[in-house]
């Protein structure tokens, strides 16, 4: 990276798109609370979700894991069966953990940008399958100052909401800004 | 069923009779800034992905969510753990430096102990993610039952959903 940064410092752009992303930059610069404040000890969000054959695609994808247990979807056949040890298609083990963080910030509020997930202990007590539908829950526990930063902690289910199994449960630490 | 990448499964594998010192080989990845900056991972986080804004929050480049380094180590505990790391496994992660756009991340891990769980093993895996200077990312413990004899678990495939 150059010393005087540059938008299109790490990857090629015409002076269209560097146009649109600093728009895109400036867009997300809204009026929001610092995550610290948005949330308090006991507080707990739910939301149900839908995994289905594409979103595992599309994590699996951006993480470069080809595993084919995840395949519930295939070019040209689309929806498939799949297959796994279980069965049908999987879904990868820390998918749902990266899901709780539309969880654990509120939807319905501006987004605090800045935050950094810092820690997380997680059990994967089962698998889950391709096109399950889980409720995630995460309830905020602990607010805690350490070496002068701010944490948020959280404890995490996630929950098959057809067979009422407990399949993940989690605890996890935000560094707010 | 057959497992995936079967070959490869067939070699790399831990088992109850794998000892205490092994070695797990991980998985290499690099930190593509397409990548971090997709909607999945950082898009609604310029950190992530913006060179610009990064820097104005203190940052030398735009920095990886620590979740992409979890989701490497937990690719590299599918390769030897197979399916008893969906059943009963832990994974606790600290992320203890950021991962900068551009670095090229290993994943490594080390088992550090086996405890007789019922008719085979509670393992423990010492994991970490490192980049290309040996500076360590992520560092962790796993735990994964192995040889233990289980009921079958058989999942209902995916049916359609209507919108």
């Amino acid at each position: 990276m150059s010393a005087e940064p540059r938008t299109d410092g790490l990857r090629p752009m015409t002076e269209v798109q560097i146009s649109q992303t600093r728009d895109f930059v400036q867009s997300l610069e809204q009026e929001s609370l610092p995550y610290w404040d948005m949330v308090e000890v006991g507080d707990v969000l739910s939301r149900e979700l839908r995994i289905t054959p594409e979103l595992v695609i599309l994590y699996a994808d951006a993480v470069e894991d080809y595993n084919p247990w995840y395949e519930g979807w295939r070019m040209n056949i689309w929806h498939i069966p799949g297959e796994s040890p279980f069965g049908p298609a999987i879904v990868p083990p820390m998918l749902v953990s990266h899901f709780v963080l539309s969880v654990q910030f509120d939807h319905t509020k501006p987004f605090a940008i800045g935050s950094i997930h810092t820690f997380h202990d997680s059990e994967i007590l089962e698998p889950i399958r391709v096109g399950a539908l889980v409720r995630i829950e995460a309830k905020a526990i602990d607010k805690f100052e350490k070496r002068g930063r701010r944490y948020v902690r959280h404890v995490v289910k996630v929950v098959d909401v057809e067979t009422g199994r407990l399949c993940f449960r989690e605890t996890r630490d935000i560094l707010s800004r | 069923m057959t497992e995936p990448h079967e070959a490869s499964r067939q070699a790399y594998r831990i088992t109850a009779d794998t000892p205490v010192g092994f070695r797990l080989i991980g998985v290499k990845k690099k930190a593509a800034i397409q990548l971090m900056g997709s909607r999945l991972w950082g898009r609604f986080n310029p950190n992530h992905w913006d060179p610009v804004y990064a820097a104005q929050t203190g940052l030398k480049a735009p920095i990886q969510t620590g979740e992409m380094s979890s989701a490497y180590i937990a690719e590299m505990c599918v390769n030897y753990f197979g399916a008893d790391f969906f059943r009963g496994a832990r994974f606790a992660c600290k992320y203890v430096a950021s991962t900068y756009a551009n670095e090229v991340i290993t994943t490594h891990g080390v088992v550090i102990a086996k405890t007789p769980k019922a008719d085979g093993y509670r393992f423990e895996v010492e994991v970490w993610a490192e980049n290309q200077d040996g500076e360590k990312k992520s560092v962790g413990t796993v735990e994964v039952d192995v040889g233990t004899s289980r009921p079958t678990l058989a999942l209902e495939p995916f049916k359609e959903v209507a919108p």
